[in-house]
């Protein structure tokens, strides 16, 4: 009697157990499916031809796997300028300048200096901050204020700074005029500005992790304190100032803003590259631009799949550790 | 003489290895590179939006206008709805975010199979560059998307054309930006919560249990109140994120229609770069810097109490 009753209790007990098993993975592969499709459905956009962007009811899948679109390469060839002027295309489409080459280059030298600039200063100001607590007890937090203003608040003054102080100053000190409007200068320094607040905050979670004993040990050694900082804190850290490196590169890669007001037409990045097409409101190029934007997404999303386990860090700016 | 360089190079080094210098360099380094790239002009913008000064004259002739600007800005109309309506976005943003992004956490924090894949997929969104989470939705929207094939057998029964156009109406196309910046940003929410509970000490778990509470009170009375800090740090960051959406407004519906889905940044990027309202714009930055202001110190002071007692649990 008892026996039997422990076996249905543990039967029930099996039975919801199961139950929950299938709700967990019913509900998490809908998000997931949800996450998926609008990324999923640029990627397909960017394989169609210009018929069937627009197309009503729209294909789904390509013609091989039973879908109804012909995948062609074409988005892709054009944007890499692989294809000549007008083929396919109409001629005031051939004459914009499709090709992404030029945004991929200014995207890639303002992204890693700026990131490679600012990893320098941050490291060696959080491991002041750690080590010597420069600054007081609520720098650390007070440099966040930065990160936290909207940057059109930041960027109304900066292009007022770049476009009449800078220019004034220079004319009357150098007799030239030096505009940071538009130049690789002009948007590296905000950005290394703007993203500093995350380097520091990154930077400190990893070198407080160093025992300082190690460092105390070199020093009675007799290691200067540059030595001690390059031989001995750096390699520890190495790892840490990588993956900031990387976190700081998505950022700078995907700011839209500063580079909406600060530059053009000169120096054009990728997102800006990818809004010009938007605003053309009639004709607009949906497949190039799903081309160019899975051109843009992917790199970053392997980098950030790379540092998966420290995107937590440095979004939370080190308010939680992995 | 090369060996007085070296001299010189050694006492330059020992110099800079003192500590009261050597703590003190990257500070001025940073503190310098924020003086000239951020202080200084806000200096010059106090300064220009005390003038009257727009496109049609070139800045030397632009005169002293005292006051009269921010007295503009203040009884704009506008910039009060642009900013009413950032705030409506990010607070219903954020609370769909930490709603979605809490029920996913309780599904996914326990081990089983297919857990590291499913927080894969779930981190992609945050790693998209915004523009192309904006492209996205863009194509969702449009009247011959996907959203309303899905929708097709609905609207068919209701007798009303399939093909709708979202991001004509101003409600719905404010849904639609909410609905993107959910989509972008509850994988972050969904992180934060996932180290929340995975931080939760099983040991108190187990009492309540040999206690005889039940789940549901394990879960109100236990697990609830050691996840706040996480819940209010996932808050704080979200809405300062939040704050300052932008990118969605131009991507998706350009502020349209009308005004519905200016935020104001967006609000603020068209009066200085569509209308060159230079002096306008000056003294909304500088307003808004000190409304701003406030509420970023207010969500910092939350941010280092709640952090703290972070750092005391993982202590204790």
């Amino acid at each position: 009697m008892t026996n039997d009753l422990s076996k249905r209790a543990d039967m029930s007990f099996a039975k919801r157990y199961n139950l929950f098993f299938w709700f967990r993975h019913a509900a998490l592969l809908t998000w997931a499916l949800m996450i998926m499709f609008p990324i999923f459905w640029m990627i397909s956009t960017s394989f169609k031809d210009s018929g069937d962007w627009v197309a009503w009811p729209p294909n789904w899948f390509p013609s091989f796997i039973g879908g109804g679109y012909e995948p062609t390469l074409h988005n892709y060839r054009q944007i890499f300028s692989i294809v000549g002027h007008g083929e396919g295309l109409s001629r005031e489409y051939a004459e914009q300048a499709f090709t992404i080459w030029g945004a991929v280059r200014d995207s890639m030298v303002v992204s890693s200096i700026s990131a490679l600039i600012a990893l320098l200063l941050g490291t060696f100001l959080a491991y002041s901050i750690s080590r010597f607590n420069v600054g007081g007890k609520y720098f650390r937090y007070m440099i966040l204020t930065i990160r936290m203003v909207p940057p059109i608040i930041i960027a109304i003054p900066v292009v007022m700074y770049y476009a009449i102080l800078i220019p004034f100053a220079t004319q009357t000190v150098l007799n030239y005029r030096f505009s940071l409007i538009d130049s690789y200068t002009g948007l590296c320094l905000l950005y290394i500005a703007t993203t500093l607040p995350f380097v520091i905050w990154m930077m400190l979670n990893f070198i407080e992790e160093i025992p300082k004993t190690i460092e105390h040990a070199a020093q009675i050694m007799g290691a200067g304190r540059i030595y001690t900082l390059r031989r001995v804190v750096m390699p520890l850290v190495a790892p840490g100032m990588v993956v900031t490196f990387l976190f700081i590169f998505i950022l700078n890669w995907s700011e839209f803003l500063l580079a909406l007001t600060l530059t053009q037409p000169r120096v054009i990045t990728l997102p800006i590259l990818l809004n010009k097409f938007q605003s053309a409101m009639e004709g607009r190029l949906y497949g190039p631009q799903a081309a160019i934007g899975t051109v843009i997404t992917i790199p970053v999303v392997i980098l950030g799949v790379l540092i998966q386990k420290h995107l937590i860090t440095g979004f939370s700016f080190g308010t939680i550790r992995k | 003489m090369a060996q007085a360089t070296i001299k010189e190079r050694k006492s330059l080094s020992a110099w800079l290895s003192q500590e009261k210098v050597f703590r003190l360099i990257p500070f001025i380094m940073v503190e310098a590179t924020f003086l000239l790239l951020l202080a200084v002009p806000f200096m010059l913008t106090i300064y220009i939006s005390l003038l009257k000064w727009r496109a049609n004259r070139p800045f030397e002739q632009a005169y002293f206008h005292g006051l009269l600007n921010y007295v503009r800005v203040l009884t704009t109309e506008d910039f009060w709805w642009a900013l009413g309506r950032t705030f409506y976005f990010a607070g219903t943003a954020v609370f769909l975010e930490l709603i979605f992004g809490f029920l996913l956490a309780m599904l996914a924090y326990k081990q089983f199979r297919g857990r590291r894949l499913y927080i894969t997929i779930f981190l992609v969104p945050m790693m998209v560059v915004p523009v192309v989470g904006g492209y996205n939705f863009s194509m969702i929207y449009i009247d011959s998307g996907p959203l309303n094939q899905i929708l097709s057998p609905i609207t068919e029964a209701m007798g009303v054309n399939p093909r709708i156009r979202w991001l004509s109406h101003p409600i719905a196309a404010q849904w639609a930006i909410i609905l993107a910046d959910v989509w972008q940003w509850t994988s972050l929410t969904f992180l934060i919560f996932l180290s929340g509970f995975a931080a939760l000490p099983q040991q108190l778990t187990n009492a309540a249990r040999v206690l005889g509470a039940s789940r549901w009170q394990i879960f109100w009375k236990v697990h609830f109140p050691l996840l706040k800090p996480a819940i209010m740090i996932a808050v704080i960051i979200r809405s300062m994120e939040a704050l300052k959406l932008f990118d969605l407004s131009v991507l998706l519906t350009f502020g349209g229609p009308g005004t519905s889905t200016e935020t104001i940044a967006f609000f603020l990027w068209r009066q200085v770069w569509q209308f060159n309202k230079y002096s306008f714009g000056a003294a909304a930055s500088i307003l808004l810097l000190f409304m701003f202001g406030t509420l970023i110190f207010y969500g910092i002071y939350l941010l280092v109490r709640e952090r703290s007692i972070v750092e005391e649990e993982r202590m204790g």
